[in-house]
């Protein structure tokens, strides 16, 4: 009682820190409210956090939550591995060239890997730690919401866990990923003269000199098409078709809270954050996931078969 | 095997100090530099990051590399921004134009120009200076912890023993993972596979980069297990975890933490008070005509 007591009330104290922040900035400057400053940042930082938090007591008696020595290992190597494979595709050494003005991050496939395989609490460390060393590897700087946005991919593919038998639920987490991706493809046609993102300009409120592709448009929809055909096709090995399920919605869900962060923090009209921003890179995410997870969760499994472990 | 970052043990200004120490001052550092678009400001923090850099010990010969690759990066962004006035269109809506370059040549009917302004000079500048700034200080680390103290000093600034040990191996995985990248990347290459030359659609390009993420993927989680026995072995997590190294602060670690607060504390200050914003000298805005 007196951890869970102390926990909240840290949770609480952070929140309290960053909304006095906000209360006494703006009495000194006017101009400087919560959409304008930083230090929002560290608020979706505190929202993420206790996203992860409430799921965790909801469920806390399930043993994916439990931390051993195999756990502590995973979530280093899999940060290890985002934080050098984003630096290697995304740096300058050896650059995945991008179509239709889609971001290529197949790191992506990392983070959505580890947490299906190893629970939750290892896919969380790896999306957010990995995308942090990555980031400052490459020179971006720290992104801390968007470190969250990755650790939520690997936390929420990591939740196949509450369930003992993979099959379960997995039909209600392809109807959720539908209704995202036919909402935000509609969103998309609605605003499709939305520009991509390479300029900002506030008294236009335009984003960018051109519109997104409409491949880059439509890219979560075929995403989320190959993940359909995964999940039917691999119907009989469900380990696929489950990781693969299960990475889809992180991905929406993780790089949506990124996106949808930036309606405050960068100022973007929610046009501009989810058409030129969360759909060229949720999308093309999603492509990796359906290409990329088969494999590796083949690969997995059959060396966990052949070592026994 | 494990690969380590190129730690040596010197006389520099950095290693005098306790590793938690230069951590906290280092995120100071770090969230103080964001904080700015102002050229003035950002000078002072970049004539921090040189103090640093050049009492740091670490001689050109040893860090070549990392800086070679770091300032080609920081250089093409700049040139990027600086040609587009990528970014910067968030902070000025007017600019002052020095001069207009047109190319004599066209690319399928488009005549190449470039725009030269006073705002997106100093952009390019500012966003040279301010990345210069966190990325020397970020190399200046793996060659100044030294990899014992990794998990002592994330165990000695609060995190709970699992995360420290998990930061730890992290930060010792990295230069691993990245010598079994460059492994399988010649092993590939031997075996006819032109890394290089990834074409082909969206999907192409993606099945290409299975035979380079697969193996580094499951070869490390197959390694892991001679890690996890030793670990095991030893109780980890059975109990507190106790530390060979102890850390100590000394009356200097608590100046640098105190000094990197003030910074923190008095950029955010500042910029509360509405200064530190992006800032065009007069004198360039003037030169336009």
């Amino acid at each position: 009682m007196k951890k869970w007591l102390s926990v909240i009330l840290s949770l609480v104290a952070v929140l309290a820190f960053f909304f006095g922040i906000w209360l006494i900035g703006r009495l000194i400057n006017p101009n400087l409210n919560l959409d304008q400053t930083a230090l929002l940042r560290f608020v979706f930082v505190g929202i993420g956090l206790l996203i992860v938090f409430v799921v965790y007591l909801v469920t806390r008696e399930n043993k994916m939550w439990e931390v051993g020595t195999r756990q502590v290992v995973y979530m280093a190597i899999g940060a290890a591995l985002y934080a050098i494979f984003s630096y290697l595709f995304n740096g300058t050494v050896f650059v995945v060239p991008s179509v239709s003005q889609v971001a290529l991050r197949p790191a992506i496939v990392i983070p959505m890997f580890f947490g299906y395989t190893f629970g939750p609490v290892v896919g969380f460390f790896t999306g957010a730690v990995g995308n942090m060393f990555g980031d400052a590897l490459t020179g971006f700087g720290l992104s801390p919401q968007w470190s969250i946005g990755n650790g939520l991919v690997g936390f929420i593919a990591g939740l196949a866990w509450l369930f003992k038998d993979k099959k379960q639920g997995l039909n209600w987490v392809l109807i959720i990923g539908a209704a995202i991706t036919v909402a935000i493809t509609a969103f998309y046609f609605l605003n499709a003269s939305t520009a991509n993102g390479m300029f900002f300009d506030p008294a236009n409120n335009i984003f960018g000199d051109a519109p997104i592709t409409v491949f880059a448009g439509l890219s979560t929809l075929i995403g989320f098409v190959l993940v359909l055909l995964v999940r039917f096709i691999f119907g009989k090995n469900i380990d696929v078709a489950a990781a693969v399920t299960w990475s889809m919605i992180g991905n929406l869900v993780g790089i949506g809270f990124a996106a949808l962060s930036d309606i405050w923090i960068n100022k973007y009209p929610p046009a501009v954050a989810f058409v030129g921003e969360f759909l060229p890179s949720a999308g093309p995410n999603l492509i990796f996931a359906a290409i990329l997870i088969p494999i590796l969760v083949a690969a997995y499994f059959a060396v966990q078969k052949q070592t026994g472990r | 095997m494990l690969v380590t970052w190129r730690f040596q043990k010197r006389k520099s200004f950095i290693q005098s100090f306790d590793p938690r120490a230069w951590l906290i001052f280092f995120v100071c550092f770090m969230a103080s530099t964001l904080f700015f678009w102002d050229l003035r400001f950002l000078l002072f923090f970049a004539g921090i990051a040189l103090f640093c850099i050049f009492t740091s010990g670490v001689t050109w010969k040893e860090s070549k590399r990392a800086w070679l690759f770091i300032m080609g990066f920081i250089l093409f962004f700049s040139v990027l921004t600086f040609l587009t006035g990528r970014g910067g269109m968030e902070f000025y809506t007017t600019e002052h134009i020095f001069t207009k370059l047109t190319a004599q040549f066209t690319l399928l009917g488009w005549r190449p120009t470039l725009t030269i302004t006073a705002e997106k000079t100093i952009y390019a500048i500012n966003m040279l200076i301010r990345v210069f700034s966190i990325t020397s200080m970020t190399i200046l680390i793996p060659y100044s912890l030294d990899p014992c103290l990794y998990g002592v000093a994330f165990r000695g600034l609060g995190l709970p023993d699992k995360i420290s040990y998990g930061m730890d191996l992290t930060m010792r995985f990295i230069p691993t993972f990245g010598r079994d990248f460059s492994l399988t990347m010649d092993a590939q290459k031997a075996r006819g596979y032109e890394i290089e030359k990834i074409k082909g659609g969206l999907f192409a390009q993606i099945r290409k980069l299975a035979p380079l993420m697969v193996p580094v993927t499951i070869r490390a989680i197959a390694g892991s297990e001679d890690i996890i026995d030793a670990m095991d072995l030893r109780a980890f997590g059975i109990g507190p975890r106790t530390w060979i190294d102890k850390l100590y602060y000394s009356h200097r670690d608590r100046f640098l933490i105190a000094g990197g607060i003030i910074l923190l504390a008095f950029s955010l200050g500042v910029n509360l008070l509405g200064y530190g914003n992006f800032w065009v000298p007069q004198f360039l805005i003037n030169l336009a005509p």
